[in-house]
């Protein structure tokens, strides 16, 4: 696939799909989520302790479940922050980034915005618990790949007309 | 994993859509001259990592025909092609009306808006039967969006409309569908995204003696 040359030789890519949330702290790794709609990507990267993490958001609140864990982002961002300590992440010194939540349709009945929803959902959640984003690519019209890099933290956000870096 | 659900509710989907596809196939046969034919050798309802995968990858572009259902079913309908199937089946028509060139070009995923309008009246025709032969079976109103052609990652484009209706149950009817001229074969994939319970309402409603 591209994004194995885009990750870089010798790097491993770890794709988190919808609903799901990976955490790595394997330099050697990189974290992707692939073809972000109205989802949300939240990355999470702790430098000290070399630590990344990547939840892929679909919706902006509803029931969890063991399968997909952050399928919403509340109540997931608590199952991301948790997975992210057990991995040896700090959340408090970490940084934060996050791409998505696109309107790329317009949909019958005028849709429920849920890309916007998405966004200030992750915006909310992290502003709640004393987190806040480093730099982020939300809305817009366009659909999204990221991939969070373990070793350096830097989130490469590529759509079909280019990359860019955050 | 794909489901192939009740027995019953499918295999009155897969008539349905199977007579579907023979009036689409008429209307297309009419409008272009050629002896198109639609088949749907498959029919899943599947999870929306799983349709991606269908489509080639999440982050594989395509071109999505876009619409919108309105009415005793509500939700979403796409169709998805690999961009040089769009290109080759936008060219059924057009080689046809005369446009005086071929649906060609350089780019991988370039479009004109000829193409694109094509493309919206190929995915109205083919959507359209289906929902038509939904709405006869149990003599309720299904209408339809116009349609919009859009260019992009498949995953994001099954994301943006799955997000909006399923919620809790993320199913997705997921059609494959190929388009006959001759020997000329083009393979998509049709994709209804209904809202939780209304597809289910219209099969309770629809009377399964009919032919």
């Amino acid at each position: 696939m591209t994004s194995a040359t885009a990750a870089g030789a010798g790097v491993r890519l770890i794709a988190a799909g919808i609903g799901e949330l990976v955490v790595s702290a394997d330099p050697a790794t990189a974290l992707v989520a692939y073809g972000l709609g109205s989802c949300v990507a939240l990355a999470a990267h702790d430098a000290r302790g070399g630590i990344a993490a990547l939840a892929h958001f679909m919706l902006p609140a509803g029931t969890a479940s063991a399968e997909a864990p952050v399928k919403f982002v509340e109540p997931g961002l608590d199952a991301f922050l948790e997975a992210f300590v057990a991995a040896g992440g700090d959340p408090a010194r970490a940084t934060y980034k996050a791409a998505g939540g696109a309107a790329m349709l317009r949909l019958a009945g005028g849709g429920l915005d849920i890309g916007q929803r998405n966004a200030e959902a992750v915006l909310r959640g992290l502003e709640r618990r004393g987190l806040r984003l480093a730099a982020a690519d939300l809305g817009g019209s366009a659909g999204r790949t990221v991939q969070l890099e373990t070793r350096t933290g830097r989130l490469l956000v590529r759509s079909i007309v280019g990359t860019t870096t955050l | 994993m794909n489901e192939r659900p009740t027995t019953t509710d499918d295999e009155l989907l897969a008539e349905t859509l199977s007579a579907a596809m023979v009036r689409a196939s008429d209307v297309l046969a009419e409008m272009s001259g050629r002896p198109i034919r639609i088949s749907t050798p498959s029919i899943d309802r599947c999870s929306p990592d799983d349709v991606a995968h269908m489509a080639g990858g999440a982050e594989v572009v395509v071109v999505a025909v876009y619409l919108g259902i309105l009415g005793a079913l509500s939700g979403h309908a796409l169709l998805l092609l690999e961009p040089d199937s769009a290109r080759r089946l936008a060219g059924f028509l057009l080689d046809s009306v005369g446009s005086g060139r071929p649906v060609e070009s350089e780019g991988a995923v370039d479009l004109d808006d000829l193409g694109r309008s094509a493309l919206g009246e190929i995915g109205n025709v083919t959507v359209s039967a289906f929902l038509n032969e939904l709405g006869r079976r149990s003599s309720l109103a299904i209408l339809t969006t116009p349609p919009q052609v859009v260019v992009e990652m498949a995953g994001a484009v099954i994301d943006a409309a799955v997000s909006d209706v399923v919620g809790e149950q993320d199913r997705v009817l997921a059609a494959h569908t190929i388009f006959h001229d001759g020997e000329d074969r083009i393979h998509a994939l049709l994709l209804v995204l209904p809202e939780l319970g209304s597809l289910q309402r219209l099969l309770t409603a629809s009377d399964p003696r009919l032919p």
